[in-house]
């Protein structure tokens, strides 16, 4: 298992980094952390003739907050972000997520960006970006554009960035105040990929429950409900009547089970004041 | 399809276990396979080759991460932490001779993963629980044991280190 040949740019800046994505998009991949990547050239799934590494380019290292969101640039590493997260309580729902992505040493070379521009149905920064309306900013060598996580996440592994561009930012709004949230995933070993994750949010009587790994995209799914028991029966509509997919790791019938289970044991849990 | 092009050799120097090291490689050569093959450090096992199994973890400026998850090219003028690094005078450490007390290896093959990942973790975290202790090693594999052995091991050195109120590493 050894990489195809292949020759690497480790543009400096972000300007730099767009004219080589310009010039060689469609034969170069991008690598950030690369925790996806070298494994698929390692197995030859991919077989760029260029790699572009975007981790010394410096605008990509920055995280910033205000009131109302995170800003995180894509070559930030999950472990950053996640002690970030954890050393400000900046944001609790993402902060409970962070944790369930792979494992630390996993973290501590996968990138924010990486995680957004791959993709991955199940992954949880992928359903954090869904179920927070956040969105991303794109740069090509002419113009940089935003883009709401709806609109970027086009199906597994599929995005709407073009070849020529860049993941430059990935921000993250954050939660109202009185804002209860909660956050619970399913896999076999910690730190596999989740059968089925879900993320909820309450503000007052409006409910948001996101399900990670049921479809090629997160699933956001937000109602008025007056009570937990009115919740409870929302949620078990939604495990019986939306799509689900099924693979060699999970029925159908198994994610559903669990998408009713693990959202009743979130409500129970905003019920009871723990979170 | 474009045609791929011909290998090119880098130079890369590291700092591996306080040592200055350089040696030429390919930009496809991942880290593990450089410190095996060109700078001889075999004590850096290959299992699964994807990030999966965990044998292969070293700390890159102080942080373990997978070393056949990263390439050699990355790592240029960084300090880099080995299971050879481990020893103090050519004598096990005092985490490496409670694995061998507990039992915490049979073959071996996946222990300077575990080595390594629990030494960084026992830094971060000096007074673990034992489910503390499961789930940092979670993302490192072993058949042979079942694990039983390694986290007695992890917890005594614990135990020791904050008795004696020192922390080795």
């Amino acid at each position: 298992m050894k990489s195809a040949p292949f020759i690497v740019y480790q543009p400096k800046s972000l300007h730099d980094a767009v004219q080589l994505s310009a010039k060689h998009g469609e034969e170069a991949k991008i690598i950030a952390g690369g925790q996806t990547l070298v494994p698929m050239l390692a197995m030859r799934i991919a077989t760029p003739a260029i790699l572009i590494d975007i981790n010394e380019v410096h605008e990509l290292h920055s995280i910033v907050e205000n009131d109302k969101l995170i800003e995180v640039g894509s070559a930030v590493t999950q472990s950053r972000l996640e002690d970030y997260l954890s050393n400000t309580n900046a944001h609790p729902l993402l902060s409970k997520m962070m944790p369930w992505i792979a494992h630390r040493p996993i973290r501590n070379r996968g990138t924010v960006g990486g995680s957004i521009a791959h993709a991955d149905p199940s992954a949880e920064l992928v359903l954090a970006l869904s179920i927070l309306k956040g969105w991303v900013i794109l740069a090509n060598s002419r113009q940089q554009r935003k883009v709401s996580a709806q609109e970027f996440f086009l199906g597994a592994l599929q995005t709407d960035r073009q070849m020529d561009e860049i993941l430059v930012k990935v921000v993250f709004p954050k939660l109202d105040k009185n804002a209860q949230f909660g956050f619970v995933e399913y896999g076999y070993r910690h730190g596999d990929f989740a059968v089925v994750s879900v993320a909820m949010m309450k503000t007052n009587q409006d409910w948001t429950f996101a399900y990670g790994g049921i479809n090629d995209t997160p699933q956001v799914f937000t109602e008025q409900l007056a009570s937990s028991q009115d919740a409870i029966a929302y949620v078990s509509h939604l495990a019986n009547t939306v799509d689900v997919r099924e693979d060699p790791t999970a029925s159908s019938d198994l994610r559903r089970h669990l998408m009713q289970g693990q959202s009743e044991l979130l409500i129970r849990q905003i019920e009871s004041g723990k979170e | 399809m474009s045609q791929l092009p011909l290998s090119k050799k880098i130079s890369i120097e590291v700092n591996v276990n306080g040592q200055t090291r350089s040696a030429d490689c390919e930009y496809r050569t991942t880290l593990g396979d450089f410190l095996r093959h060109e700078l001889g450090l075999t004590g850096t096992h290959y299992g699964c080759e994807h990030g999966v199994c965990g044998a292969c973890t070293i700390h890159v400026d102080g942080e373990p991460v997978r070393s056949c998850l990263m390439f050699a090219y990355q790592a240029n003028g960084k300090s880099i932490k080995t299971v050879e690094g481990l020893s103090i005078e050519e004598k096990l450490n005092d985490l490496q001779t409670a694995f061998k007390k507990h039992h915490a290896l049979q073959c071996g093959f996946c222990t300077p993963g575990f080595l390594m990942t629990s030494t960084k973790f026992l830094i971060d975290n000096p007074n673990p629980t034992e489910k503390e202790v499961r789930e940092a090693i979670s993302g490192n594999i072993c058949r042979c044991t079942g694990y039983k052995g390694i986290v007695e091991a992890i917890l005594e050195v614990a135990k020791n280190r904050n008795s004696e109120g020192t922390s080795a590493c």
